[in-house]
């Protein structure tokens, strides 16, 4: 009976149940007071005032008709592609004929009378990752990306916009490595075959490239560069020359390899860098505010 | 009646505006009294109105049959409001009841203007959740099951918040020494 008192109030109740509901109400004092109150909320809440006319209707097709339909939320089918093609149009050349040449050189090297067996292998494993870490270290940040800015004000995430990048980049340079490899091989200067030359370089420039992707999303471009190229001399020294010190060349030698631990490591920093990359600019250095 | 009403709304989904008007004109008195409820001024409560309407006119093909048209309406409307009244901050259910400033607010002026009384403002300062029950059964003259549907909680809820919100009216009243 509490109920249909509200909607007995209300007013939003059927013939049948505000007959059954009037007849009870004869009879219980109780209801009566409880109705009282409702009715007293029903009173001052219902006086409304009249509703806007039609013309309001025709206002709101105005409105629709002037206005975009709702803004599309689902992406089309072709949005990545589109994507990468517009990035594709911000790597710089430059960058492509360096990674290009640099890898050439490799080849060059890697196919000249072996110093020692597996000597192809050693040379693109020091040639591809480096060419890969150099080229990572140039897609993000300010003062490397001449759209750096529109894309900040684009709704498309700074995220996607590095992953599509580094995927842009990292797959040139794969396919450049790719390409030396079969030189290499069909050359014939090594003998191990093409699966060897390619575990020689694959592990070490997929972890050299994810560390430069992270420090030059977290730091800038110089120092992922800077360390990208440390690392390198490092590996390039632990070829003999240098005196191992406290077991860094070891650590060096072990990482500069293919196998699941560097794969997991690359993918684990790949997506610290993402992450990163979606709260704002790099550490500013103290140029930021240079005066010259 | 609901039949009628489901006939316009496809009517309205295949295009033909006469529809929304029709469709406008029987349910305008309750959705307005809701919104004017929920807003607080006549203004606002147009501008939310009119966002209905052109909702209703886009997506009047998603009502799937799933609940009453009336339903399907109030919902439709509650979405917009909380859209436009998104940036203002629903009042604090904490806040003392005698203030440093007595002077009536906007809320309080437009109430008074549209004939209030001392309960209507009273209403008028319950929170963003009593008073949108109340602007449902009362101002629309929804039944309490089609309110639970349009606000999706149970019917419990709704008959617990229209009892909290009497009590809270009548606590108003009895510090501004108005008798019930």
């Amino acid at each position: 009976m509490n109920d249909m008192l509200v909607e007995y109030a209300a007013g939003s109740l059927g013939a049948a149940d505000r007959a059954r509901v009037e007849e009870h109400l004869a009879g219980c004092a109780d209801c009566r007071a409880d109705l009282a109150g409702w009715a007293v909320l029903a009173e001052a809440a219902g006086t409304a005032a009249a509703p806007p006319g039609p013309d309001l209707v025709r206002g709101a097709l105005l409105r629709g008709a002037l206005s975009e339909p709702e803004p599309v939320t689902r992406r089309p089918a072709w949005f990545s592609l589109s994507l990468a093609l517009a990035e594709a149009r911000l790597v710089r050349v430059s960058v492509l004929v360096a990674s290009a040449l640099v890898m050439a050189l490799g080849v060059v090297m890697a196919s000249m009378p072996p110093a020692y067996d597996g000597w192809a292998g050693d040379v693109l494993a020091l040639v591809a990752p480096v060419v890969a870490a150099a080229g990572v270290a140039g897609v993000y940040g300010p003062r490397r990306d001449p759209a750096y800015e529109v894309v900040a004000a684009t709704p498309t995430s700074p995220r996607l916009i590095l992953l599509t990048r580094i995927a842009l980049v990292f797959a040139y340079d794969l396919v450049l490595a790719f390409a030396a490899t079969g030189v290499v091989a069909a050359a014939g200067a090594d003998p191990s075959g093409v699966w060897e030359l390619i575990a020689a370089w694959l592990g070490p420039m997929a972890l050299l490239s994810a560390l430069s992707l992270v420090l030059v999303v977290w730091v800038g471009p110089d120092v992922a560069l800077g360390v990208a190229v440390v690392l390198w001399s490092l590996r390039v020294l632990a070829g003999g020359v240098l005196v191992d010190v406290g077991g860094v060349l070891d650590v060096v030698r072990a990482a500069w390899s293919t196998n699941p631990a560097t794969g997991l490591l690359a993918a684990g920093l790949v997506a610290v860098a993402v992450v990163f990359a979606g709260r704002g600019e790099p550490l500013r250095r103290s140029r930021a505010t240079h005066l010259s | 009646m609901e039949s009628d009403d489901a006939a316009l709304l496809s009517r309205v989904a295949r295009g033909d505006s006469g529809a929304l008007t029709r469709l406008y004109q029987a349910h305008s008195g309750r959705l307005f009294g809701y919104l004017l409820r929920l807003a607080g001024d006549r203004m606002t409560a147009e501008e939310i109105l009119q966002d209905t309407m052109l909702a209703v006119w886009r997506s009047a093909s998603t009502y799937a049959g799933g609940s009453t048209v009336t339903t399907w309406l109030f919902g439709v409307a509650r979405r917009q409001a909380y859209n436009r009244l998104r940036g203002t901050p629903p009042p604090s259910p904490s806040e003392p009841l005698d203030r440093a400033d007595p002077a009536p607010g906007p809320d309080e002026l437009a109430i008074a203007a549209a004939g209030g009384t001392p309960v209507a403002s009273a209403i008028g300062e319950l929170p963003d959740h009593h008073r949108e029950v109340i602007g449902l059964v009362f101002v629309a003259g929804l039944p309490l099951a089609e309110v639970a549907a349009v606000l999706g909680v149970p019917l419990g809820t709704v008959k617990s918040r229209l009892h909290h919100a009497r009590a809270a009216v009548a606590r108003t009243l009895a510090t501004q020494g108005v008798p019930e």
